[in-house]
Formats: structure tokens, sequence, C-alpha cells
């Protein structure tokens, strides 16, 4: 019950926070909560299971062009949509997940790696696959309906946001529950010894493709909202280096964690905008320019500080501090605090 | 009633042939003994079973089911539990979740359900957790539930695998090595464990181990394997008395007199090699050793020994320069190598093997030993060890990581004479070596004292490192408590030899640990000093007013009641 209080008002919270802002920053708000999918499902795979992947942001592509395909092509309804985008994200993460059955580590990362080089350089960008990336423009999807609403991406942009909003926390919820129940156990178990995991009756085989499979369709969802959000399709936000921009978040802000993805996803969409507006001026008479070039930079060296200084990640370690210092005052008052 | 049946059951890996046709029968509510020399193919049979590899060759039947290909969890299904001897728990989850898992595993809950946490998976949530609390409190675990099964020392862990097992409600308990680094006591609380829980959960059980005492106390019925071949089979008695088995297990030299005392000591003269004085060292926020003082002249064999966690290995690291001390003074040659970086004391002559043996397990026998820069700096040539180990010239070739345990150590001490060392530390020469191989290399440390080379050892085997040693320390509770010549040691009455393969067991002299032999009682209570709080209050106290070792009056208080 805490955790539905706790993600109802988290919901209530952050539905309103963009309200005062202009449409770049509420655009930021919604591309937040689509980024905090991608790291949401990291947290499955990597938090829980232990498996590696550099291809999230091609499950996550898969479901937005899907979602443009439905949209565009065929006139669908939102909701159609996202569902289609879903399980097209999901029938690739089974089929990426059955190189993982043998595969762990380096060697499945770069798997994944060359998953997403391929779907970067080629399905998202050759003329072959025009059918379903829509050429080189894109889908334009500006006549969308949702539930039989008008849902125009530069007028409703905050409808689109409290919509991912709330879906975000109904999946962030059942990760949450994930975590704690029989089957989160058995994922947890293949993370820790796959060995032991496979003569304790857990079906490697068939948890391994279900994560991975559920992973995809995570990254997907959100993904399948971008045409909503943006307007229309285009490679470039799903190419290889969002990829590996997730794992390097997804690890700075704790990769065992649910909230760490909703913070990964504001730092990720965020962030960039703020040094894009904000980042050029002069100061004491120089004139300076960080441009969006700073932020990788930027996340390079907060990695490296991280893996130093808080290597449960960032949400991790503070969460542990936080845990310790409440445990301690309540040991002061005489009261005796669990500390899950 | 027969539950499993091997049936000419054959693996090869490569050229080499494993397991040759081997056939073996386990009954309902028996406990099966597999046991072999290292090499002998003890774990390879015991995999087939559990399925982590398939036989080339035979068959595998439990009760009706033909199990020769299903996968290990078709096994967990069908009531096969194991253990494993390198603790494979789920380190980051806690005891009662490690418990959990197998039982959701064998249920019929989905990720869907669990997720939205529906009534049914709460409630078998609720059920499973009870079931859990009621194994560990059983196992004696209870109170380790909510702890994070990777916190907890590996005799705890132990346990937990054999809970964890439990889970899973299995008719067979498949146990890999369940006492590999146990001390004496904890081999024996392990045997009476062992039969509570065939009482308690009505299990079958198939136990390989090298540590004869438990094999011989716990199981009805013995397997011997040797080199891939079924060498006997009968009840324990009838094993330990078989010539063949003692030929095999113990080489040739089967039995030795007791009391027999190989080399007398002489006293080493000149100053100490190794001087160290009040150290102290730990990990975090844990100290482990403080006050040791020790001393190693040259050419002079020192073994350390007592108790798991009695901070015998932190010492060695200590010296080594592998983790810092926080204390004390340690003196190397007549130079202070406190704080020094473990690369210059190795290039003052001091090597350290540790525990594992730190080899590179994808480089060749004579790479390995190639890359031995002695201290001129250049390559050296790796045939005097060859002379030395014999076995190793034929397999100069082969990778590290696919030679048997002992054939690794041996590398690891090749290594260390060809360096030409004043002094080689050896922490667990015999971890997990059947006593042939470790007779063989408690030969090479008397080979390495011949040519004047002074050695530290860390051994469990308690016996085997007294009869090599010069001198002991007896560490207790991070420090060393006693020391005196390894004669002394070794003759005092305390110390009453056993004989092999557990054929002195009596009620009390239980503790007897790998290589057969047996260690008086009373110095196990030293060694690893359980006695209930308040006794060891009143203990230290005296031992503080009198200015000694809790040690030295432990061994007083016990020399009185013997006379009484």
């Amino acid at each position: 019950m805490f955790r539905v209080l706790a993600a109802l008002v988290a919901f209530t919270v952050l539905a309103r926070i963009p309200v005062g802002f202009d449409v770049g920053f509420k655009f930021d708000a919604a591309l937040a909560v689509i980024w905090a999918f991608g790291l949401l499902s990291l947290v499955l795979l990597t938090g829980y299971v232990g498996q590696i992947s550099l291809c999230q942001a091609t499950f996550a592509g898969v479901g937005a062009y899907t979602a443009g395909l439905m949209v565009a092509g065929f006139h669908a309804d939102y909701l159609v949509a996202v569902v289609a985008g879903v399980a097209a994200a999901f029938v690739l993460g089974v089929i990426v997940g059955i190189p993982a059955l043998r595969l762990r580590g380096i060697t499945l990362a770069i798997v994944t790696l060359g998953i997403a080089l391929v779907f970067d350089r080629y399905v998202f960008q050759d003329h072959a696959f025009e059918w379903f990336t829509g050429g080189t423009a894109g889908w334009r999807v500006d006549q969308a309906t949702m539930f039989g609403l008008q849902m125009d991406s530069s007028k409703h942009l905050m409808a689109a946001y409290i919509v991912l909003l709330a879906l975000f926390c109904v999946v962030a919820l059942l990760m949450v529950n994930l975590h704690d129940s029989g089957a989160g156990r058995r994922l947890r178990a293949i993370r820790d010894s796959e060995l032991a995991a496979a003569t304790m009756g857990v079906n490697l085989t068939r948890y391994k493709l279900l994560a991975f499979g559920m992973s995809a369709a995570i990254a997907g969802l959100g993904g399948s909202f971008y045409p909503l959000v943006a307007g229309s399709v285009s490679p470039q936000p799903f190419w290889l280096f969002t990829s590996l921009q997730f794992a390097a978040i997804a690890v700075l802000m704790g990769v065992r964690y649910v909230p760490a993805a909703a913070l990964g996803g504001v730092f990720m969409a965020v962030v960039p905008d703020v040094l894009t507006r904000f980042g050029h001026g002069t100061f004491m008479g120089r004139a300076y320019d960080i441009s969006y070039d700073w932020f990788q930079i930027a996340v390079g060296v907060l990695l490296i500080v991280q893996l130093i200084a808080l290597p449960d990640g960032v949400w991790g370690d503070l969460r542990a501090r936080a845990l310790h210092a409440w445990s301690a005052a309540g040991a002061l008052g005489g009261r005796k605090v669990k500390v899950a | 009633m027969t539950m499993l049946r091997v049936r000419d059951a054959t693996v090869r890996f490569g050229g080499i042939v494993a397991l040759d046709g081997i056939s073996l029968d386990l009954n309902r509510g028996e406990i099966l003994g597999l046991i072999g020399p290292n090499g002998a193919g003890k774990t390879t049979l015991f995999n087939c079973i559990s399925g982590v590899i398939r036989p080339d060759h035979g068959s595998i039947l439990f009760e009706t089911n033909d199990l020769t290909y299903a996968p290990p969890h078709e096994r967990a299904r069908l009531g096969i539990a194991r253990t494993f001897q390198n603790l494979q728990l789920w380190g980051s989850m806690t005891v009662e979740e490690n418990l959990m898992v197998p039982m959701d595993a064998l249920g019929r809950r989905n990720t869907f359900s669990d997720a939205l946490y529906l009534p049914f998976s709460a409630y078998a949530e609720r059920a499973s957790s009870e079931r859990a609390r009621a194994i560990l409190h059983v196992l004696d675990l209870g109170r380790y539930a909510r702890t994070p099964a990777g916190d907890l020392p590996a005799g705890i862990q132990r346990r937990v695998e054999i809970a964890r097992a439990l889970a899973m409600r299995p008719r067979l308990l498949l146990l890999d090595e369940p006492a590999a680094g146990l001390d004496a006591q904890e081999t024996a609380h392990l045997a009476d464990l062992l039969h509570a829980v065939r009482e308690r959960f009505h299990v079958s059980m198939l136990l390989v181990d090298h540590d004869m005492s438990l094999v011989m106390r716990v199981c009805d019925f013995v397997y011997v394997l040797d080199f891939g071949k079924l060498l006997a089979h009968g009840r324990p008695a009838a094993i330990r008395d078989d010539p063949k088995v003692i030929a095999a297990y113990l080489g040739e030299e089967s039995k030795k007199p007791a009391g027999d005392v190989a080399t007398v000591a002489t006293p080493r003269e000149g100053p100490p090699l190794l001087e160290v004085d009040r150290l102290a060292a730990g990990y975090g926020g844990l100290e482990v050793i403080r006050d040791v003082t020790l001393s190693v002249r040259p050419g002079e064999v020192v073994a350390c020994i007592g108790a798991n966690g009695a901070g015998k290995t932190t010492t060695l690291r200590a010296i080594s320069g592998m983790i810092h001390a926080r204390g004390g003074k340690v003196t190397f040659a007549g130079k202070d190598v406190t704080g020094s970086s473990a690369e210059r004391i190795t290039k003052l002559g001091l090597v350290h093997i540790p525990e594992g043996r730190g080899l590179f397990p994808t480089i060749s026998v004579e790479d390995t030993l190639r890359l031995v820069s002695n201290t001129a700096g250049h390559e050296v040539d790796p045939a005097p060890a060859f002379d030395l180990f014999p076995k190793l010239r034929q397999r100069r070739r082969q990778l590290v990581g696919t030679l048997s345990g002992g054939e690794q150590q041996m590398v690891a001490l090749a290594r260390a004479i060809l360096s030409q060392p004043r002094l080689v530390m050896i922490d667990e020469m015999s971890q997990g070596l059947a006593p042939t191989v470790v007779r063989q290399l408690f030969d090479i440390v008397r080979v390495f004292r011949e040519q004047g080379i002074a050695v530290l050892l860390v051994e469990q085997f308690v016996e085997s490192a007294l009869d090599v040693a010069d001198r002991a320390y007896v560490f207790e509770h991070g420090t060393n408590a006693l020391s005196g010549p390894a004669v002394e040691l070794r003759n005092d009455r305390k110390l009453v030899t056993g004989s092999y393969l557990g054929t002195a067991v009596d009620a009390t002299a239980i503790a007897a640990n790998g290589n057969g032999h047996h260690i008086d009682p009373a110095l196990m209570e030293i060694l690893s000093v359980r006695v209930p709080a308040k006794v060891k209050r009143a203990l230290e106290e005296r031992a503080e007013n009198e200015g000694r070792p809790a040690g030295a009056v432990v061994v007083e208080l016990l020399g009185k009641v013997e006379d009484q």
C-alpha cells in the first residue's frame, strides 16, 4: 500500500511541475519520461537479471517507428499504435535474448552493440526499410487521436506528458513489486549465480528470454510515445549513442533502483537542453559557449567520479546513507527501525 | 529400493577419459559416499548426476525417469537438489530469499501475477516465507534470515546451501564437498547435521568429499573412484580396510607408525631472517590481527596453525605487503619492510604463495615458470623446477587452468623456487587436495629446507605441518597465543596421533581432518575455543591477571582436568 501511495504522490507532484514552463521545457518533461522508460528497461535487465545490453535505444526506436507507422500509415488510434509498438519491441527483445542464453559479460555487450549498430545504420536509415521508417522525412504524426480525442503534438504536449507519466508510475510500481516477488527472486538468482539458479529449478531459457522481452517492451513503451511528443520520428534520437548513454546513465544513477531511472530520465532530457539554452553568454567579461557536446564530457566525468565515490549509483548510495541516518536517528530516539 | 541408478557412465574431455563406464546404485533413505584421490572423476560423476554435464555414453535413471539428457531445472522438478563446493549462494539476496527461490520456481506462479501482486501470489509469498523460516529454524539459521547471504562466513554459508537445497523438498540431496574449508569441529557438527537432516526431511544423499572422517561417520555405503574407474564399493568399515583403497588414496606408504618422528629439528643459528613485531592488520573496519610477534631464521620451517579465522592468512598478507599493516614492524633480511610494496618485498627474496595459488589459468606451465624473473631481472630456465617436479615436465605445454589442484600447487611451488627466494610463505598448501598429493607437497617443503630456503607455512592439516616444521605458532583470535618447537607440540600428549582413514573414530576424537589424522579434542578446544561466554571471560580475566596468553591458561587447565 505504501508503494501505491508513493506512486500516486509522485504522479501528482510530477504532473504539475512542467505547467508553468514554456513549450520547450514541456517537451523536455515528456522526453524525460521516454528516456526514463529506457533506463527502467535497464533496471530490469541489468539491475535485476544481470544481463548487459547496449541496444536499449534500438528497442525504443522500434517502438517509435512501429507507432509512427500505425498512426501515419494505417490511421490507427494512438492507443493501438502504442500496443503495436510495445509488441514489436517485445518480439525483437526476445530475439536479441536468444544469443544471451549462451553469452554473458563482454561478449553479450558486443553482440547487443552490433544489433544497435545494424538498426542505427541500416534499418532506421536505409531505403529498403522505408515502409517501416517512412523514408528520410520519417512519419509525421500531427493528426493523432487517443481515446478518440485529438492529440496534436504542438497543442497537447501536456496531455501526452500526463499519459506518459501515469504509465511510467504504473510500470515502475509493477517493477518494484516484481523485485520482491517470486519471479523477481528468480530473476535476481540468475544475476547472482546462473549455475545455482538452474539447479534450483529456475528455467534459465524462459526467464532470460522473458527478461529481454519485458525489458525491450518497457523501452518500446516509452519509445512508442516519441512520435506523439515530437510530432515525427527520426533515426537520430535512437541511434547507437543513445543506447550507450542509457547504459552510462543507468550505472551513474544506480542500475538496481527503479527511482534512479526517473532521476536519470530527467538528467538525460533536461540537462542538455539547459546547456544549449543557457550555456552561452558572458561571464566576467569573457564570452563562453557550453554546447550539448559538453554534456557527453560531463557524463563521462560524472561516471568516473560516481564509480569511485558512489559505487552503487547516485540513487543507491544516497538512499543507503539516508536509511543509515534514519536508523541512527531512530536508535537515538529509542525506537527500533528496520533497514530493509 | 533403488532410487538412483547410474549405468555405464562415460565422459571424455578431449583425449582424457574422465569417467570410464561407472555404474552406481543409490537406495532410498541411504547416504552414499563417493570418494577418491584428486582427479579420480568424482566431480565429473557428480556433475553428470546433477545435470551440469552430459555423459558421452551410459544412462542415469532416477526412480522411473531417464535423466541422462534432462536439463538441471528438470531434475530439480523431479526432486534432486544439490549444494556446491565453491559456495553458489545468491549473495545479494537475504538467506530467506535464497530459500524462497527454489520454492517459487517449483510452484505455479508467473511473472505477471507477481508484478501485480495478485491475491494468490501474496498467499504463496506468505506460505513460502513461513516454510523458509521453518527450515532455517531446524538448521539453527533462524537469526540469519534477513542477512544478505554473501555477508555470512563460509561455514554458515555451507549450512545455508544445505537449507536452500532442502527448500526444494528434494528426495535426493547431492552434496559436493560440504566439508571443504571447514575446520575439524565444524566438520563434526556437519556430520551430526546431515544425520538430523535425513531424519527430519526424509532425504537420501550422495556425498562427495575428501574428508574421510566425514564420509566414514556419515555414509552407509561408499564408492571409491580412481582414474575414472570404480575401484571399490562397500560399507565404510570394509572400505577403510581395503588395501586397494588405502594404496590408491594414501599412496604406497599406507601406514605410518604413530609417534614416528621424521625429522628432529636442529636449532638454526644466526639472526632471524624475518622478524615480525606486534603486527596489526585488518580489512575495512575490522581488525583481524593484532600483536602478532614471530620470527623465522634462515633455512627454518615454521608453521602457523589455528582455527579458521584466527588470523593466519591475514598475517601472511600483511608480511608480504598484500595488505597494509596498521601497526607493528616487519623486518626482512635486516631491512624494515613495513609498508613496502609487495613487489619490493618479493625482490628482497620473500615469496608469498597465496591461498588459491595465484596462478594464471590461461598460460602454459612452461610460460608460467619462464615468467619468473630472478633478482638479476632476466628470464630463468625452468629446467631445475622440472627436475624437482618431473610431472610438470610432462605437462609443460598444458595450460595451468587445466591442471589438477595438486599439479597447480606444484606449479606455484616451482615458480617460487625458481625465483631463488630466501623465504617462501605458503598459505593453505594442501587445501582441497588428496592425502597422497599433500604428502608429495610436504616432501617438497623438506627439499626447500635442504636447499636453505626458509618456509613459513599456514596449514589446516596440523599434523602434517608439525611433521615438517621446526617450530610452530598457534594462532587464536587474531594473535599467536602459543609457540614452541614443532617436536614438542607434536609429541605433546595433547596431540595424540590417530591412524589413517578414521579407524580410531570414537565419540570424542571426532576432530579429524582431511588427511586422516586425528587431533586430540583438547587441542581443538585451544585452536578454536568454543566455550561459553562466561567461561571465556573468566579465562581472559585470569590470563590478564597472570600476564599470559589465554591459550596457555587453557592448556594448563586442561592438563589439570586430565591429571584428575
